[in-house]
């Protein structure tokens, strides 16, 4: 097992240096956080991750949850850890003081959160779901729903989970045909199957309440004929917890994430499972949206903790394995260490880019939350414009490019990266589906180019190119950043003009042209994106360097300056392909015959 | 029940440990301090759980400067109700417990609390001189503790063994592991603790007979030696002729 999971020292630079997100206290609904509070949070996170959940990670794979005798047993750390995150508050953190919340600003509780994904995601996604649960009872539920169910779940006692997905209606939720009969008593019958639902079900929980989709009877086909309803695994008669006819067909057996359960459920095999409407009818993606837009920032963020978790274990071997030789090197020398070579360095060095631009992003993303949240006026309207078109982004990048920095780091350990002596083959699998669920990389490249940047006239286009030319500007002040500045507008303009062509496309050919490269659109805008997240740091880094500074924070300083030019050297260079891919007038994809790939 | 607890502050266990001012004072420069175990797993926890049993309120004392301000709130967050620091350089054992004593002796305290030693001088001293200072008895090491009324029954450990001593309040314990769960603090106790008052208090004048005279560092660790596993002869000439052990 490898000694460390995440770099706290890196966080802190990004909350503290680079960011400055104890700034939100101007805001009145954070004017608790000081630094102070900030600290402390990182603080007990930390001994949570230390203690209750990276210990465990390994074993929670080897022991994995399974499904026996119509109930799902997960390894006993699981409920362990989970008890560790919900007694330390972090459940309803982010909620109001009124609802029992301590009202933590998303920037902070981001970079907590990203310290259990990092520690054990295993554990650290089953309260995040029933946060997100939760906080759709919340705001969108009625006083009974929430008096029913709040406390329990804030406390950890019941799990809560987002019950979207059925065998016909994945990426497509407007296909979805789970029913909801009204009754005179107030709620409604469920009936239907839902499949692949995360913590869906487990013995150690005292009761599972899921936040399901469903269409009432008579409802309009598509997205507009869809309600949302809290319905619990087990009900509450007169007091007493009696079964609601949930049943769990079984759990799926997956590459990775073997400690996270995803469940397969029967709702109304006797016709007695009752559902609570959450908010009005026909409502109910939209407010489904709210969790679904938090879970898109946790899973960027959970696979950015993968990546951080693999990259600390590939850094510790590459920095303890004696093998081969420097070219020029006499073979009769002793053998040098990995890190030592080039292209070890390389891979390293991408693994290091894509965390630190990932969780720099994130932490940028949950700072737009706190703004379009509780901030006012035009700062409040550009914020939520923002995060908006970012979140593609924090969700795709990490995921797809998480998936490669894994990659890498299990080929830092040559053989032993593909053996489970170390834990990296399993980060390798556990950061995989992350480009899956809460919408395929395909679906948010869609959403970008289709929905997000033509949204509003392509206003939080324009306000992300002014954020871009905001930093520029800062990094005139560094000459040896001039380089990597002008390439950046460069690529800014690029992308400009790319958007501006596809979106003729639209009209002058078809949308199916106009969208059919939209995940390469969502590489390119990725590119952009990541590298104005590593510049901004190298500026803040650079500006640091100015003053005295220790040793250990000088290299730290450095090490960001090369982060940053490494990307724009490696990475965003490989804009200019994709450039050249999405102006070209041929369609290959759109003219093929389905037989010519048989 | 009125709980007294000490608590120190230490560097971090990764902190790199050097010495200045002659050898005699540990530099501090760049050290990540936290707090003392022994005084929050243990002795803190313990008193937070006393109390909640009986009722009655948890004081954490501190001697030293602000820079253990930090320290004091994470106590607070834990559940302490309210703290005292009192604003001095913590220069030895002996003037740390003789400050406590001062703050400690008119305030009626039922049991103080220390942690067994602090993972940094390892002294075990401050505990025993407080108890001496007040004037109440003192039981070192404990691992367990039950209050019945006023009487303290507390397991404590011996060489080879365990005592079980029975005392009567106000006393002065040391704790060991094994005396209560560690907690880490909630988000709500976090944000409580801000809320919560740290009386900064003035020293009295103390003549302290003790001076350190100088600090080492241990010899530095000898270097691995990588052996092949095929070739055993090599690794038992070097057990036998170096380590000396076979
Ligand atoms: C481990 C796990 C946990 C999960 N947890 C949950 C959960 O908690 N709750 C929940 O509701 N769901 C959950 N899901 C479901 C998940 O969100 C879906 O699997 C995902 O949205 C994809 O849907 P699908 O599997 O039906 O694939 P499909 O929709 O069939 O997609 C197959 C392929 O076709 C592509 N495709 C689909 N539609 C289009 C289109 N219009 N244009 C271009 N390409 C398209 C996709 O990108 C993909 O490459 C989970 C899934 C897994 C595997």
């Amino acid at each position: 097992m490898a000694d460390q999971y995440i770099s706290i020292r890196n966080l802190k630079f990004l909350l503290f240096e680079h960011f400055n997100l104890t700034d939100i206290n101007r805001l009145e609904n954070f004017k608790d956080y000081d630094q102070e509070s900030f600290e402390m949070a990182l603080a007990a996170a930390k001994e949570i991750g230390d203690q209750h959940l990276f210990p465990h990670y390994q074993i929670m794979d080897k022991e994995k949850a399974y499904f026996k005798d119509g109930e799902v047993i997960t390894h006993e750390k699981l409920i362990e850890g989970i008890n560790a995150i919900a007694e330390g508050g972090w459940i309803g953190a982010a909620f109001p003081y009124d609802d029992g919340g301590q009202q933590m600003p998303l920037g902070l509780l981001t970079a907590c959160q990203f310290i259990f994904h990092s520690a054990n995601a295993n554990i650290s996604c089953y309260p995040f779901l029933t946060q997100g649960a939760a906080n759709l009872i919340r705001t969108f539920g009625s006083d009974d729903l929430k008096n029913s169910y709040l406390e329990k779940m804030m406390s950890g006692e019941w799990q809560g989970t987002m019950a979207l997905t059925e065998p016909q209606a994945g990426s497509s939720l407007s296909d979805l045909t789970s029913s909801a009969t009204p009754t005179d008593q107030g709620h409604y019958l469920i009936e239907g199957q839902k499949i692949y639902i995360s913590g869906g079900d487990y013995k150690d929980v005292d009761n599972v309440v899921h936040l399901l989709l469903a269409r009432i009877k008579g409802a309009p086909a598509g997205t507009k004929g869809i309600s949302l309803f809290v319905v619990p695994k087990h009900r509450n008669v007169n007091g007493e917890y009696i079964s609601n006819d949930v049943t769990t067909a079984g759990i799926y057996g997956k590459m990775g994430q073997k400690g996270y359960v995803a469940a397969h459920l029967m709702l109304g095999e006797k016709e007695d499972c009752h559902g609570y409407l959450v908010g009005e009818p026909n409502n109910g993606l939209r407010y489904m949206f709210q969790m679904m837009n938090e879970a898109r920032i946790a899973t960027g963020l959970v696979a950015a903790g993968n990546t951080s978790a693999a990259y600390y274990a590939a850094l510790q071997y590459a920095n303890e394995r004696p093998q081969g030789r420097k070219p020029g090197q006499k073979g009769t020398t002793d053998p040098v260490l990995i890190i030592e070579h080039a292209d070890v360095r390389r891979m390293l060095l991408y693994q290091k880019a894509v965390m630190e631009g990932s969780i720099a992003l994130l932490l940028y993303c949950s700072n737009l939350g706190d703004l379009e949240m509780y901030g006012e006026g035009a700062e409040k309207a550009r914020a939520h414009q923002l995060f908006e078109l970012l979140t593609p982004i924090a969700k795709s990048y990490p995921s797809e490019a998480g998936t490669h920095a894994v990659s890498y780091a299990m080929q830092c350990l040559g053989g032993a990266g593909y053996t489970d002596d170390f834990p990296v083959e399993q980060y390798y699998r556990d950061i995989r589906i992350n480009s899956i669920y809460e919408g395929t990389t395909t679906i948010h490249g869609l959403d970008l180019l289709g929905r997000k940047v033509m949204m509003h006239g392509g206003t939080a286009f324009k306000f992300l190119i002014e954020e871009i030319q905001v930093t520029a500007k800062k990094a005139a002040d560094h000459p040896a950043l001039a380089s990597n500045t002008s390439d950046l507008i460069a690529v800014a303009k690029s992308l400009h003009e790319v958007t501006i062509h596809l979106g003729k496309l639209a009209s002058t050919e078809s949308p199916e042209v106009f969208l059919s490269d939209a995940t390469l659109y969502l590489d390119y805008f990725s590119l952009l994106v990541i590298s104005w997240q590593l510049l901004g740091q190298a500026i803040t880094a650079s500006a640091a360097l100015k003053n005295d500074s220790s040793e250990t924070d000088q290299a730290f300083y450095e090490s960001k300056l090369i982060t940053a030019d490494y990307f724009f050297e490696y990475e965003l260079p490989k804009s200019r392909a994709l450039h050249k891919r999405l102006i070209s007038e041929n369609r290959i994809t759109l003219n093929l015959k389905n037989h010519h790939l048989q | 029940m009125k709980l007294l607890v000490c608590i120190s502050k230490t560097p971090d266990t990764t902190a790199k440990i050097a010495f200045t001012n002659g050898d005699t004072e540990f530099n501090e420069e760049g050290v990540q301090f936290i707090m003392n175990p022994y005084d929050e797993w243990y002795a803190l926890v313990r008193a937070l759980e006393l109390k909640e049993a009986a009722g009655g309120s948890v004081t954490i004392i501190n001697v030293g400067t602000s820079a253990n301000d930090a320290v004091i709130r994470k106590g607070l967050a834990i559940g302490a109700d309210d703290a005292v620091r009192i604003d001095a350089d913590p220069k030895s054992s002996y003037f740390v417990a003789k400050q406590i004593a001062a703050y400690a002796a008119d305030k009626e305290f039922d049991v103080v609390l220390t942690g067994k030693e602090t993972i940094d001088f390892n002294g075990s001293e401050v505990g025993g001189m407080i108890a001496e200072a007040l004037d109440m008895p003192f039981i070192s090491y404990a691992t367990h503790l039950e209050m019945d009324g006023n009487v303290a029954k507390i397991t404590r450990d011996i060489e080879g063994g365990a005592e079980v001593a029975e005392v009567s309040t106000p006393f002065t314990l040391s704790a060991s592991k094994g005396l209560a769960e560690q907690r880490i603090p909630n988000m709500k106790g976090i944000m409580m603790s801000k809320r919560k008052p740290l009386n900064v208090v003035a020293p009295v004048e103390i003549s302290d007979p003790s001076k350190v005279v100088g600090y080492t560092l241990p010899d530095a660790k000898e270097s691995v030696k990588l052996v092949d596993p095929e070739n055993m002869t090599e690794l038992v000439r070097l057990l036998h002729e170096e380590a000396k052990v076979i």
